[in-house]
Parts: C-alpha cells; sequence; structure tokens
C-alpha cells in the first residue's frame, strides 16, 4: 500500500528521543554504573611489544597481592575459547604476541586500583621479533609472518570478481583515469567506554551486563565460550545497559568481555571490567585502513564505462569483523552510478598493527572516497560538469546493478538536485573557496550476511491503552525506542509516550541479528509493525462484534476506537481492552511478529540483492582553504538523503549531523597515529575528533520515496552521513586552489605540501 | 588515584607555612586544570594538595590608573581575562590568548598563574606575559623577588620557582603609546586545542605611526621553553613598518625557532606556521595602532 497520500498521527512528527531527560539528568545508567553485591574488578595487562614471543609470566607477586581474587594467562584459557568471524584468536595470547593490543594476563580485585597495583607486579619475559607495518611489504614473500602457523599474511578471502568485461570495456572508452588514495585508522571515539560485567549463578548459568549492539549474537558467542569451558547447557543471558554510542564498535564480542567470563567464572562472583579512555583508544578496533588503486572510464558522452578497483586492506594482528568490509565496499564498487563492468579485489594484510571492526559505514567511506575522488577526475578529463557527470550516470528505480542489486525505490537525483539549490556551486568570487559534491549508496533495508536478517517483537497491552513492546532491536542512542514507539503508536492509534519499548535483555527479548548496516529502523520496525497489525486486528474483530460492524470498518485513532463514518459509535481504547480482558472467558491482547526481509545472502559468485532496498544521498560542501597554511574551514554543508520516510525527523536529522561531523573529522582531522604498531595519541587532546566548536552548520534536505517494503516506506539511514563526507570536501577543496589530496585525512600539512609543489 | 589532603589557606603567609609542613609531599594548586589531572592520571602523587584559590589578594586584576601598571593576580582565571573590556582594548594580545584556551569550563577555572608556572612549551597564556614585559611577583619562605615572565622558564614542566615559593602576581609595565599587539595558535581544532605553534608579536610605533620602536616576537611551542624571536625583533626595531619586512621578520623568527617534529606536527611546517602568523600578527598589531589613533 502506499502511505503517500497517508495522514499520519505519529510518524513523521519531531519527537524527542524518549530517554532524553533520562539521560539529561544522569539516571540513565550505564555499564559504568552497574553494581553488584560482591563485585570484583577485573584488568587486563597487554602486550609491551607489537610482535614478540612470551618466554616466561611469573604472576606469583600479583597473587600474592592482598586483595586479589585470580590472575590468569594465556595457559588459562581453554584451547577453544576463541574470537573473531574466523574465530581464531583467543581472549589472553599465550605462546606469541602480535600487536600491542594483544592481551597477555588479567586479574580480578576487590577494587580497581588494586587491581591495576596486581597488573604492575605481574613480570612477563619477552623475546622481541622483527614486526612487520606496511601491509604491502606484508605481502611480499619474504616479509615475516604474522601467524606462523599460516603460510602468508593474505587472509583468504575470496574477493576477485569481475562483472562483464572491464578489458574490452576499458579499450572502448574515451576517457580514462587512474590514481591511488589511502585512508587510514580511525576510531568510534563512543562518550561511553567499552564495559562488562559477568556473574555465574549457583547452576553456572552466565549472565552479562554488556555494551553490545548484537545481543543475540554475543549470546550465541558466549555459549559458544562457555561450552570450551566445559560448561554444557548453560543459560546465557545478555543485559544491555544505556549504551553510550555504538558506531559498529560494538558488532563482536571482546576478550574483555570472554576475560570478564573466566575471571567470574574462576572467583565465583561477579566481576566488572571497564575501560578507561586510554584503553578504550588502544584496545578496541578501528575502521579498517585501505590502499585503494582505481581506474574508472567513461565514453565521450559521459557515461561510465567500467570501474576497476584493488584495494589492500590492513588486517592488524588479529581478526575481527573488519576483514569483512570489502563485501559491503562491493556495494557502492559495483553499484554507486550505474556502471556495467566492474571489476574488484581486496585483499587483507595481516601486520602487526592494531586490528579493525566494523565502523559507521562499513567500508563503503573507505570506497566511495576513492570513487567518487576519481569521479570528478574523470568528469574533469571528459570537459563535462561534475554535477551533470553525475546526473548522467545516476541510479534509478528498476535497476538492477552488476552485482545483483535490485533498486527499488531511488532518490539519487532528486538528492542532487537538492543539494544544488542549496549550495551555489557557481560561486567563485572569493580566492581559495571552492565546492564540491559526493552521493552515495547504502543498504537501506537490511543486509543478509548471516543465515537470518530477522528481527522479533513481542507486543502485549495492558487494561488501560499502554503497550509494551519486546523487540531484539538495541537502541544504542541512535533512536530505535522511538522509532519503535512511533511505528507502533501510528498503527494502534495511541501516543508515543504509550509505548515502552523494552530492548535490554536476551531473557524477554526475541532474537535479532544486531543494530548494523543501517537495519533496525527497517527491520526491527517491521518487526514492531507486524506485530502491531496482529494486534490491531484484535482490537478490530472484537470492536466488530462490540459494535455490530464489519472489522475493517473499525479504525483506531487518538487513543479511541470508533466505526469509520459513524464516529459516534466509539470506545476509548482502554475502555475496550478492559471489556475484552474482563469479558467470559478472558482476553489478552497480545501478538508476536518476526520479520526476516526477503534479501539475499551472496553466494560464492559474491552476486545477490542483499538488500531489500537501498538508501541514497548527496553531499555538497563549500570550503575556504587558506593557501599559506593549508588550513580547511568549511563554510557550508548539504547532506541530502532518500530515506523513503523520515519517521522522526528530529531524529533523522540527528543521524545526519552525526554522521556529518564524524565524516568530516575522518575528511580533516581525526587519525589514529600509529608508529612501528604503537598507538601514539590515546586521548582526546591528540585525537582531533572535532568539538563542538568544529562543527558546521549543516543543512539536512530528505527525500522521501515512499519505500513499497520499508514500515510506513522507511528506509535506513543511520550510516549514509558519513559516507560521501570526505570526497565532498576532497573535491571541494580541489575546485578551491587545484590540489587534489588522495590521503585521509586531509590535514593542512598535506595541502601545504601539495601547493607548494604545485606552485614550485 | 592515590588519595590526598586538600588544604585550604587564607593566605600567602599560611599557604607558604602548610608548605613548610609538609615540604616535597605538598603540591600547590590553583583551578587544578593541569594538577589534577596529573594526580588521576597517577603522574603526580603528591599527600597534601595546598588550594590557593582562598587567598583574595591574589585573585585582583587592577590597572593602576596613575601609575598605568597592569596588575594580574596569580590567581585571576583565563575567563576573568577574557570577559574584562579592559583587557580586550587596551591589551588585545591578552585576549587573544585566553579567550581560545581549552573549553569555556577551562576558562572558569584555569588561572595564568597556573598556567605561566605548569611550564609547558604550550602554555598559551605566558606568550602575551612576555611580550607585554610582564614582571613575576614570587613569594617565598625567604621572602619576596621578582622575575621577568620570560626568565621564568627552565625547561618543560620546570620554572625558576624555589620549593614552596608563590607567584603572586604578575605586573604589566606601562604601555608606551601607539602600541599594538596580537596573538594567534595555530591548531587543528577550535577548541580544547594545544597550539602546534603560538605566535605572539607586539609592535609600538613612533609618533610619525611607521618607525618601529619597540617590537616583541614571542613563540610558543618552538622550543622547550616559550621564546622571543630576538633576531626579527631586532631586524624591526628602528624601521619604518611595512608588509615586506613583517614577512622578513617572519623569516628571522621561523629560522630563529627552534621547532620539532612530533606525533603533532612536522618541524617543517610548523616553521612555515611561525612565518606567515608573524607576518599576520605584526599587520593585525599595525591595524589596531592605526585604528585607535
Ligand atoms: C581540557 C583542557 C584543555 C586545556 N587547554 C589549554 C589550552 O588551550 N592552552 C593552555 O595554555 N592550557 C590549556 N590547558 C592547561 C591548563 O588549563 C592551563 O595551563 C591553566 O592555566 C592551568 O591553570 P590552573 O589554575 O588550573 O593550574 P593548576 O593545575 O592549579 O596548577 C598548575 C601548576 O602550577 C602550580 N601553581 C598554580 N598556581 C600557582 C601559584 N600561584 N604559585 C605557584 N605555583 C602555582 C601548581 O602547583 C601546578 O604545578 C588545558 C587543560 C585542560 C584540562
Amino acid at each position: 500500500m502506499s502511505n503517500t497520500k497517508r495522514e499520519f498521527s505519529v510518524v513523521g512528527k519531531r519527537i524527542p528521543k524518549l530517554d532524553a531527560a533520562q539521560k539529561a539528568m544522569g539516571r540513565a545508567a550505564y555499564i559504568q554504573d552497574i553494581k553488584l553485591p560482591q563485585m570484583l574488578y577485573g584488568k587486563i595487562l597487554y602486550s609491551k611489544y607489537a610482535s614478540a614471543n612470551i618466554i616466561k609470566i611469573d604472576t606469583s607477586k600479583a597473587r600474592a597481592l592482598p586483595g586479589v581474587h585470580a590472575v590468569l594467562t594465556g595457559e588459562d584459557v581453554p584451547e577453544k575459547m576463541k574470537m573473531g568471524f574466523i574465530k581464531d584468536n583467543p581472549p589472553i595470547k599465550k605462546g606469541k604476541v602480535s600487536c600491542f593490543r594483544d592481551e597477555v594476563a588479567a586479574v580480578a580485585a576487590i577494587s580497581p586500583e588494586i587491581a591495576k597495583k596486581a597488573l604492575d607486579l605481574i613480570e612477563v619475559e619477552y623475546e622481541e621479533l622483527e614486526g612487520i607495518f606496511d601491509p604491502e611489504r606484508a605481502m611480499e614473500k619474504d616479509s615475516p609472518l604474522v601467524h606462523d602457523h599460516l603460510k602468508s599474511n593474505v587472509l583468504k578471502m575470496p574477493w576477485d570478481i569481475h562483472y562483464g568485461d572491464v578489458e574490452k570495456a576499458e579499450k572502448e572508452s574515451a576517457f580514462v583515469v587512474e590514481d591511488r588514495f589511502t585512508t587510514t585508522w580511525v576510531t568510534h571515539c563512543c562518550m561511553g567506554t567499552s564495559g562488562a560485567v559477568a556473574l555465574f549463578d549457583a547452576s553456572e548459568n552466565l549472565t552479562i551486563y554488556t555494551n553490545t549492539q548484537i545481543p543475540s549474537l554475543a549470546q550465541k558467542d558466549f555459549l559458544e565460550a562457555l561450552k570450551a569451558m566445559g560448561l554444557k547447557n548453560k543459560r546465557v543471558r545478555v543485559i544491555k545497559p544505556t549504551i553510550g554510542g555504538g558506531f559498529g564498535s560494538k558488532l563482536d564480542t571482546y576478550a574483555y568481555e570472554h576475560i570478564a567470563i573466566l575471571l567470574a567464572y574462576a572467583c565465583r562472583k561477579p566481576v566488572k571490567m571497564v575501560f578507561d579512555r586510554v584503553e578504550e583508544f588502544k584496545a578496541t578496533s578501528t575502521r579498517q585502513p585501505t590502499i585503494i588503486y582505481i581506474k574508472q572510464g567513461c565514453d565521450k558522452t559521459g557515461k561510465l564505462t567500467f570501474r576497476d578497483m584493488r584495494m589492500v586492506l590492513d588486517n592488524g594482528g588479529h581478526t575481527s569483523w573488519g576483514a569483512t568490509t570489502p563485501s559491503v565496499m562491493l556495494m557502492p564498487i559495483s553499484s554507486l552510478y550505474t556502471v556495467k563492468n566492474v571489476k574488484y579485489t581486496a585483499k587483507c594484510v595481516y601486520t602487526n598493527n592494531t586490528y579493525s571492526q566494523a565502523m559507521r559505514g562499513y567500508g563503503n567511506p573507505q570506497a566511495t572516497f576513492a570513487i567518487e575522488s576519481s569521479i570528478d577526475m574523470l568528469a574533469e578529463k571528459a570537459g563535462i560538469d561534475r554535477i551533470e557527470f553525475r546526473k548522467i550516470n545516476k541510479n534509478h528505480a528498476g535497476e538492477e546493478t552488476p552485482q545483483g542489486l535490485k533498486i527499488t525505490s531511488c532518490g539519487l537525483a532528486e538528492c542532487i538536485e537538492s543539494v544544488e539549490k542549496e549550495l551555489d556551486f557557481k560561486d567563485k568570487s572569493e580566492k581559495g573557496v571552492g565546492t564540491g559534491i559526493a552521493s552515495l549508496i547504502h543498504v537501506g533495508g537490511g543486509a543478509r550476511i548471516y543465515g537470518s536478517d530477522g528481527c522479533g517483537a513481542i507486543l502485549k497491552m495492558d487494561d488501560y491503552g499502554k503497550v509494551d513492546i519486546f523487540t531484539g532491536g538495541t537502541d544504542m542512542g541512535q533512536g530505535l525506542d522511538n522509532i519503535t514507539a512511533q511505528i507502533v503508536a501510528e498503527e494502534l492509534g495511541l501516543l508515543a509516550e504509550d509505548i515502552n519499548v523494552v530492548h535490554s535483555d536476551t531473557d524477554i527479548c526475541p532474537w535479532d541479528v544486531g543494530a548494523h548496516a543501517s537495519r533496525s529502523t527497517f527491520v526491527a520496525g517491521n518487526a514492531a509493525l507486524g506485530a502491531a497489525k496482529k494486534v490491531k486486528k484484535k482490537i478490530q474483530d472484537f470492536a466488530s462484534k462490540l459494535f455490530e460492524t464489519p472489522a475493517e470498518e473499525i479504525e483506531l485513532k487518538d487513543k479511541m476506537v470508533f466505526v469509520t463514518g459513524n464516529p459516534e459509535k466509539n470506545m476509548p481504547i482502554g475502555k475496550l481492552l478492559r471489556k475484552a480482558h474482563f469479558s467470559p472467558g478472558g482476553n489478552m491482547l497480545m501478538a508476536e511478529h518476526f520479520y526476516d526481509p526477503d534479501n539475499q545472502n551472496m553466494g560464492k559468485e559474491l552476486k545477490g540483492n542483499m538488500s531489500m532496498t537501498y538508501s541514497f544521498g548527496a553531499h555538497g560542501a563549500k570550503v575556504k582553504v587558506d593557501e599559506e597554511t593549508g588550513k580547511v574551514e568549511v563554510l557550508e554543508y548539504v547532506a541530502a538523503h532518500d530515506v523513503g520516510r523520515a519517521i522522526n525527523p528530529l531524529l533523522l536529522e540527528g543521524q545526519v549531523y552525526g554522521g556529518v561531523v564524524m565524516g568530516l573529522g575522518y575528511a580533516l582531522t581525526e587519525e589514529v597515529t600509529v608508529a612501528n604498531g604503537e598507538i601514539m595519541n590515546a586521548n582526546f587532546r591528540d585525537y582531533k575528533l572535532f568539538t563542538a566548536k568544529d562543527a558546521v552548520k549543516i543543512k539536512a534536505p530528505v527525500i522521501e520515496t515512499d519505500d513499497k517494503d520499508g514500515p510506513f516506506g522507511a528506509k535506513g539511514i543511520g550510516e549514509p552521513g558519513c559516507v560521501p563526507t570526505a570526497p565532498a570536501i576532497a573535491n571541494a577543496i580541489y575546485n578551491a586552489v587545484g590540489v587534489r589530496i588522495k590521503d585521509l585525512p586531509i590535514t593542512p600539512e598535506k595541502i601545504l605540501a601539495a601547493l607548494k609543489e604545485k606552485n614550485g | 588515584m592515590k588519595p590526598f589532603t586538600y588544604l585550604s589557606p587564607t593566605t600567602v603567609e599560611e599557604a607558604i607555612s602548610f608548605y613548610g609542613q609538609h615540604s616535597e609531599t605538598a603540591k600547590f594548586m590553583a583551578g587544578g586544570t593541569d594538577v589534577i589531572v596529573k594526580v588521576k592520571e597517577g603522574w603526580m602523587e603528591p599527600d597534601f594538595l595546598i588550594s590557593l584559590k582562598r587567598i583574595k589578594e591574589m585573585s585582583e586584576l587592577h590597572k593602576n590608573e596613575a601609575t598605568k601598571e597592569l596588575s594580574i593576580g596569580a590567581l585571576v582565571t583565563h575567563a576573568t581575562l577574557e570577559k574584562s573590556l579592559m583587557i580586550k582594548n587596551e591589551y588585545p594580545i591578552i585576549y587573544d590568548a585566553v579567550s581560545n584556551i581549552g573549553s569555556l569550563q577551562v576558562r572558569n577555572v584555569g588561572t595564568i598563574g597556573g598556567n605561566l608556572i605548569n611550564a609547558v612549551p604550550s602554555a598559551d597564556g605566558a606568550v602575551p606575559m612576555i611580550a607585554l614585559d610582564g614582571v613575576a611577583l614570587l613569594h617565598g619562605p625567604d621572602g619576596e623577588r621578582s622575575s621577568d615572565v620570560k626568565d621564568l622558564f627552565l625547561a618543560p614542566y620546570k620554572t625558576i620557582l624555589k620549593p614552596g615559593e608563590i607567584l603572586k602576581k604578575i605586573t604589566i609595565p606601562a604601555q608606551a603609546p601607539h602600541t599594538g599587539s596580537a596573538y594567534t595558535k595555530f591548531g587543528r581544532r577550535a577548541a580544547m586545542e594545544l597550539p602546534l605553534v603560538g605566535i605572539g608579536v607586539l609592535l609600538t610605533l613612533d609618533d610619525d605611526l611607521e618607525t618601529c620602536t619597540r617590537a616583541r616576537i614571542v613563540l610558543g611551542v618552538a622550543g622547550p621553553t616559550p621564546m622571543r624571536a630576538f633576531d626579527a625583533e631586532n631586524y624591526l626595531v628602528g624601521k619604518k613598518i611595512n608588509e615586506d619586512l613583517l614577512i622578513e621578520a617572519g623569516k628571522l623568527a621561523a629560522d630563529e625557532s627552534k621547532v620539532r617534529d612530533s606525533v603533532r606536527g612536522k618541524a617543517w611546517h610548523r616553521r612555515e606556521m611561525v612565518r606567515v602568523h608573524v607576518k599576520r600578527m605584526g599587520l593585525k598589531c599595525m591595524n589596531i595602532i592605526r585604528a585607535n589613533n
């Protein structure tokens, strides 16, 4: 059903985040706030070297320290307890360490201070080995091996793809450009640092409070951990406290969680592990750094003929989900703009650097930086206006891309037009001022990466017209609580405040694959909508008997049930619920729904429609470059997105603003500085996250294409905000002063050096 | 964090005597924006923190209308300086420097005295105090003495202060007519930013409004302590100032600077920034002088 003409009561309203007051008053309980009786505090000792053999660990002094309850080393970790998506990374290493963040020991003590002191008393003898820090060097035959049991530093991964015929297309192209781009490590910078509290009950079932975006998958990981510990057939309950930011950082289970479990089991007491900020910088995973070789061509009219990309990803010392980002990179590579012939190879290479994880955009920002910088270069070479060039190649509804993505709704052209309208691209009045544009495609209707891309919801109504909805989805600050409440309220004719969204506990919430891939509004939203529809049907059926009218003629609005065209026949929903409850036989209104989208897993061929629908966007930037210092000031920024429908424009803008500022940091200032594997700027003084004062005014036009599969037409918007930001800025800098910076972040140093080279 | 006892004397004498009782185990504290960070991180583990905050005379900001001497109590906060119209109009170099320190919260509690005595090469507040020929008044167990602010610093985190000595205030001598001054910090962000380099320039012109009679070019993060670029200063004195001369002074200052490569920034770029901003601040001084005339 098309929603375009429909009048909404709750959907589309700017309702502030439901827990905003709670947070502003300091009442929301984060992992830091959780305290359990008899709780101990855990701490981790990390490696002193990027690469070394562990010769000997002496923990006797640490064990002897009063207040210490347990000290663990790699020897205490069950052989089968492994993390990461290829399950090759034990939570505490033994034998060899392969990056500075490798865990070598852990303690539990009665206070964090004692735990820290105990770490200082652990004596580790290392034999330092030659490290390898450059992934291209690590690919060479004579490079030292990061993992001795593997024959090569290159991971066995499938990304060697060829759609169409790139060689032929290149020969037939009128214009071709080719270049090399690099992106570096950046990190999520969640305001709430990582942490977990683990405890076992008397029957050795585990409860773990943890900051996670994947409660159900984490539950599975922890069940496997228990199995590895010899605890079979036990239960795991995952409870999420209020989460202070996710951005992809919580899409895996980590050493600190597994260590909390091991310590809690060893001590038979609750154990809390919370990272300090330095640890958060050093021991959590980053965005993948990439080296990107790109070649693109077009014909005389500017139509793209082919795209050929080769990537080297620094995988660091271990494999977390970062190594799977090439799957998502494939999406813009194969499908941003219409291009028939596509080649893509990616290699993930072990080094002794830190390792990577999901981060907002999941590879898309890296790929889009190269693609959209290169598109500008190609348009210039072809002598075609850069905006016109993009319009010529725009995606459109009904298109099936070489990868097999089926574009249903597509507002890319409207996004580009709205950026053009908001930003004066012709203005070249002032010296050093320039404009840039870049577009994006992203999954907007789930993403089938696992066997299931589903989410469950259970809905129950009380006697007063209030709803409790138990969703598998996760709110980590992005606003899934509001989205769920607004969707349910719209369907049941209630107010958002009537809906209590419970999303915190695997004991009471159904399964969900996780808050990733911008999927929650779409998938968890559809799950909630499905449950609400079932309850609505029950209400209609009941009212139909009461009012002696066909069920289809019963409407729910403004907390009332009434008959269409005959509004005098009405009853407050609460009253009707009580009537249902206390009628003979009794009747509680409840429903459950599991929504699993009809999208496809990419098979061996790496082809398939991985999402039900795709989100699009275009970003435009106006910058001013100080040609004497290289400093960039962002004067104006427009970020237009096709979101299907804005369920809550206020939160939607928040996602876009946040994404853009994250993207601006990626473009201009943010960088985890790594020297021979060691992180040199593990603090907010030296890691240049944008501050409130650096943030720029952002216009965020919303294009509503009313997607046929989205809840009330909505598509995902969690990640897109930070996807095309860096190339929009890079393109604007080029437009302003004629230098193209191909390595992120675009620092004043790089610009000034390039200007000096250009001007001789 | 190691626990400590918090002492809050109300007079300088009392503070000094507290220090006498606890000596090495005690540490003075003003706003605490440097001290508390260090204590929390475990870089410093005093048993006693002697807060100077309740010593009223050290919080005064006062200009003697007769002698035109400016007196800045060590406890005067950056926010107080930033909000003073007198400072903004008559000592723009101070305003420029303090109004961009950290964030509003940091400026509300951080003091000029703490900024000087903490003695990092990046202290924004040090540059204007040196450029204005500030004199530090010290008071310790052996009584009072004074020192030019420029001679306070020995090395990063090291000043000439003896154990138990307190910085009471900084006095700024009367400024000659036709004086302009300006400071800028070059950094990556607009807030919460230590300078990659800090550049302060002060120029005094003759009545002809062209000839330079006094020049101060002071650099932060250009060496282990805030430093004056004497070659550049000397180059300007006695000459009729124009943009070309300021460009040349920028080059000289850049040559004199002892900038280094670090994780935060490359030496060549810092040197460039000294060169560019000495010129820019010089021009800003000229504009101020002309506007005030
Ligand atoms: C988030 C943040 C951002 C910051 N940004 C900047 C910035 O942009 N620029 C900048 O320059 N600084 C910055 N700082 C550093 C700091 O805020 C300033 O140096 C501030 O001026 C210190 O003053 P305070 O009163 O807090 O000093 P305190 O921390 O109280 O003391 C600093 C040192 O001086 C000594 N001391 C203090 N007063 C006296 C006195 N009267 N006599 C003798 N000894 C004394 C103390 O013993 C201590 O060694 C920042 C700090 C933080 C935490």
